[in-house]
């Protein structure tokens, strides 16, 4: 079983462990270091917000997910 | 032998003589010696910074006493989201710069109210005029202008509920609908405009009376905004004249007078017009829903998802938690194997908008509850019966959100069913609209970060048997003294009249956080029947050390009659054994203490009510008028309290929300509200109420005071979809904007003969 995500930005848990619950803690969250981290990764905060606002399904929470999990492997223990 | 001797019997309201012989005080009635009249000046911008503000004509006018501007406060942000600072954005009298039209701008005080408002005219305040923007979708573009620094494209809360695989459960259904849904504002309507009287005095004591669904809200708030201790303001809100949530914010009446009060130590009272009512207050939220449904053809459902959009106009207040509380209770009253919700409030150039009895839950359902209709039609369903197969039940589990101790939805089907059976084949242009709704019985949020306890209540007996009840529940015209003095009257084993409610003051009540979520009944309630059992044991102790009964025997007090349980006709006077009981304690009167905080009871709402309207309507083709023919409420409520009380909050729930149904437009042009008076704005008047049965589904709730939960908010909710399911059924056509304005069904009309043209030739 693998290890449960963590936020990169302040180390919080996401609420199953998953990384599509991490990027909802993100967007959630919204603070300036957590839209800070996801402009450092190349996306615009903005824009996907209003993506997952304007479209239906989940492709936002889904994208910014891609991008923890890989980002999860770099994280100290 | 009854089970209750005071609950759910005819008792009059403890205040109604007061009330009826005008002897009541309410804030507008308040008069102190010295008292100064004020008057506010407002914005008549949605957007501009305020470069400069000459009051010194303003201040030659004879009678004027004084004026204050933004630059006499200390500038606080403020809001009632203590616990969230970046929540906190509104400076009642801005420094800098106003966000809609009718914002004040600066205060006057003068010897009579016709003075202060001559001087209005004479303040002159230069403007840099800013581009505005009033509706949410075009807000968040790119080139709207910035509203609040900070908040990109004007975004200012975000609010998200999934649980379950939303895809998956998707993926299942056989069925998908998706909608689209607009929902308007709503006035607060309070008889009693906004109001308060404000007197500081040298000592450093600030005192307010204040028209307020929550002194120790108020208290708190003017604490942080004036620069005072909380234990130097005292609110006194001894009579209120309606809230439906609007009251329990700082207002421009509060913070306009209090600021003048302390500038000028004298007392000043400020009553807003119904026009200022209209625009400088707030109003229930506007919302865009985006509804997509997953269902089995049996009717069975699988998986929704909402996106909605919320019209926060210029300050936070408490839309925040509407915006959770709409996606939280579009989900009910049913079970979802998925559900995912995206709420996003953006900021405008409007009124501010907030709290309103339902608390966004009556736009949830206006668009829920229609979508259903139309998918039970779709499949060629029986729509109650696809309502009872995916309904709550007792006992389940809403996933990570709340726990259903108690619920009666399936018996209101029951009911409902009975009476359309019963009313036999419907004329032309007629026939009935149902929804389903639940509700919480007391909010679990602390966003004000309150240290007391949600409810305390004190409860003291005199010499003579009677007593005394302080609450700090806030009674607004809902009842809630009377339901709280049931409960006391009956835990204590009294009668009625024994019980003196004392509510609405900071400085001898106790912390309590107001009249809001639907939290008296079942909060205060809690905390009033610990403190009565709690005095009630201290004279239980008496009685058992003189009665020289067995031990195993069980005292009891009921109809102040003191016995044993199991010799009910030997027994004596409650006086005798309180005079004994106060000489045995050195002469002091017995104390009994009660609190409410709820723990482990999730997120919202430690309990739900359940409710099912249904609502016969007659609709003129030619005109589109609609008309309600009658209607029939089966509300579950756990045990009901206060019989009278419950019948007229259900009734009073029923004409607000249908009224937001087809009624209660507010249209604005460029920022501005175009029918900010009682002429243009309908209510539902006395000719327009059909008769409001109420169907009483008794069930018990555990968390209750005596299995008793919410009732008069939660059927805000239903009535409004009720009305547009009405519509459906009796033209079969689709109303997916609310209020329901006549046009809108000639149009619909129109287009669907147009359809139905088409698909002939």
């Amino acid at each position: 079983m693998s290890e449960p995500v963590k936020c990169p930005v302040c180390g919080k848990k996401a609420k199953t462990g998953s990384a599509i619950d991490c990027a909802r803690h993100m967007f959630g969250t919204g603070d300036k270091p957590h839209r800070a981290w996801v402009e450092a990764q190349g996306l615009s905060f903005i824009d996907l917000l209003l993506e997952q606002a304007t479209t239906p399904g989940n492709r936002s929470y889904v994208v910014l997910a891609e991008i923890i999990e890989k980002t999860q492997e770099r994280l100290p223990e | 032998m009854k089970k209750y001797s005071v609950i759910n019997t005819h008792v009059h309201n403890v205040d109604g003589i007061a009330k009826v012989t005008g002897r009541a005080i309410y804030t507008f009635d308040v008069k102190l010696p010295g008292m100064l009249y004020g008057k506010i000046l407002r914005s008549p911008h949605p957007h501009a910074k305020i470069l400069d503000i000459d009051y010194g004509k303003a201040l030659d006018l004879p009678g004027v006493i004084g004026v204050v501007t933004g630059k006499d406060t200390l500038g606080v942000k403020q809001g009632i989201w203590r616990r969230y600072q970046d929540l906190c954005d509104e400076q009642i009298l801005p420094v800098d710069k106003v966000r809609y039209i009718g914002e004040p701008v600066a205060a006057v005080a003068a010897m009579t109210e016709e003075i202060a408002e001559q001087a209005l005219d004479l303040i002159d305040v230069q403007y840099e005029v800013l581009p505005a923007v009033y509706e949410p979708l075009d807000a968040i573009k790119k080139e709207a202008p910035e509203i609040h620094e900070g908040f990109e494209r004007n975004i200012n809360v975000t609010r998200h509920i999934e649980w379950g695989d939303v895809e998956g459960a998707f993926d299942e259904a056989e069925y998908i609908r998706e909608d689209w849904f607009k929902c308007g504002g709503q006035a607060h309507m309070c008889m009693e405009t906004r109001a308060a009287v404000s007197s500081y005095t040298p000592d450093g004591k600030l005192t307010v009376y204040h028209s307020s669904q929550s002194p120790y809200y108020m208290r708190g708030l003017l604490a942080g905004v004036l620069g005072l201790k909380e234990s130097s303001i005292r609110v006194i809100s001894h009579y209120v004249g309606g809230g439906f949530g609007g009251k329990f914010e700082l207002d421009g009446a509060i913070f306009c007078s209090a600021v003048l009060s302390m500038k000028l130590c004298r007392p000043v009272k400020i009553v807003f017009t119904r026009e200022e009512d209209f625009i400088a207050t707030k109003r229930r939220t506007p919302m865009s829903y985006y509804v997509r449904t997953g269902v089995k053809k049996d009717g069975t459902f699988c998986a929704r998802e909402a996106k909605v959009f919320t019209n926060g106009g210029a300050y936070t207040g408490m839309g925040a938690t509407a915006l959770y509380l709409t996606g939280f209770f579009h989900s009910f009253p049913y079970r979802w194997k998925g559900y995912r919700y995206d709420g996003y409030r953006v900021y405008t150039n409007t009124l501010p908008s907030t709290s309103m009895r339902g608390f966004g839950a009556p736009q949830a359902m206006w668009c829920s509850e229609q979508q259903i209709e139309w998918i039970a039609a779709d499949l060629g369903l029986d729509s109650i019966e696809m309502r009872r197969k995916n309904a709550h039940y007792s006992g389940y589990e809403v996933p990570d959100q709340a726990s259903i101790a108690s619920c009666g939805i399936d018996q209101c089907f029951d009911v409902v069913q009975k009476w359309i059976k019963e009313k036999g084949k419907l004329p032309e242009n007629r026939a009935i609209g149902l929804s389903a709704a639940g509700f919480m019985s007391g909010g679990i949020f602390n966003w004000f970060d309150s240290p007391y306890s949600f409810s305390s209540a004190v409860v003291t007996i005199n010499y003579d048997g009677t007593v005394e009840l302080h609450v700090g529940a806030q009674d607004i015209g809902q009842g809630s003294n009377t339901t709280l003095a049931i409960i006391c009257a009956e835990a204590l084993g009294v009668k009625i009249e024994d019980i003196k409610v004392h509510s609405g003051d900071t400085d001898h009540c106790p912390a309590d956080l107001g009249a809001w979520g639907s939290r008296q009944t079942l909060m205060a309630g809690n905390a009033v029947k610990m403190a009565a059992e709690d005095a009630k044991k201290q004279l239980l102790e008496v009685a058992y050390a003189q009665s020289g009964f067995n031990i195993v025997y069980d005292l009891d007090i009921k109809n102040r009659w003191v016995h044993a349980l199991a010799r009910p006709e030997r027994g004596y006077d409650y006086a005798e054994l309180v005079k004994k009981a106060i000489r045995g304690k050195d002469g002091q009167r017995i104390v009994g203490r009660g609190y409410y905080t709820p723990h482990r009871k999730g997120m919202i709402s430690p309990a739900y009510s359940y409710m099912m309207q249904a609502v016969e309507v007659e609709i003129d083709k030619d005109t589109g008028k609609i008309k309600l023919i009658d209607s029939l409420t089966a509300h579950d409520c756990g045990q009901p309290i206060n019989h009278l009380g419950l019948i007229g909050q259900l009734e009073g729930a029923f004409s607000m929300a249908a009224g937001y149904g087809y009624l209660e437009y507010m249209p604005y042009e460029d920022g501005k509200l175009m029918n900010p008076n009682l002429v243009d704005y309908k209510v539902m008047r006395a000719t327009e109420m059909p008769e409001v049965p109420v169907a009483e589904i008794d069930t018990y709730e555990p968390e209750g005071p005596y299995g008793a939960k919410e009732a008069g908010e939660g059927l805000t909710n239903p009535t409004a979809a009720a009305i547009g399911n009405a519509i459906f059924h009796a033209l079969g056509v689709q109303m997916k904007e609310c209020p329901i304005k006549p046009e809108m069904i000639v149009n619909a009309l129109n287009e669907k003969e147009a359809k139905e043209k088409e698909g002939k030739e």
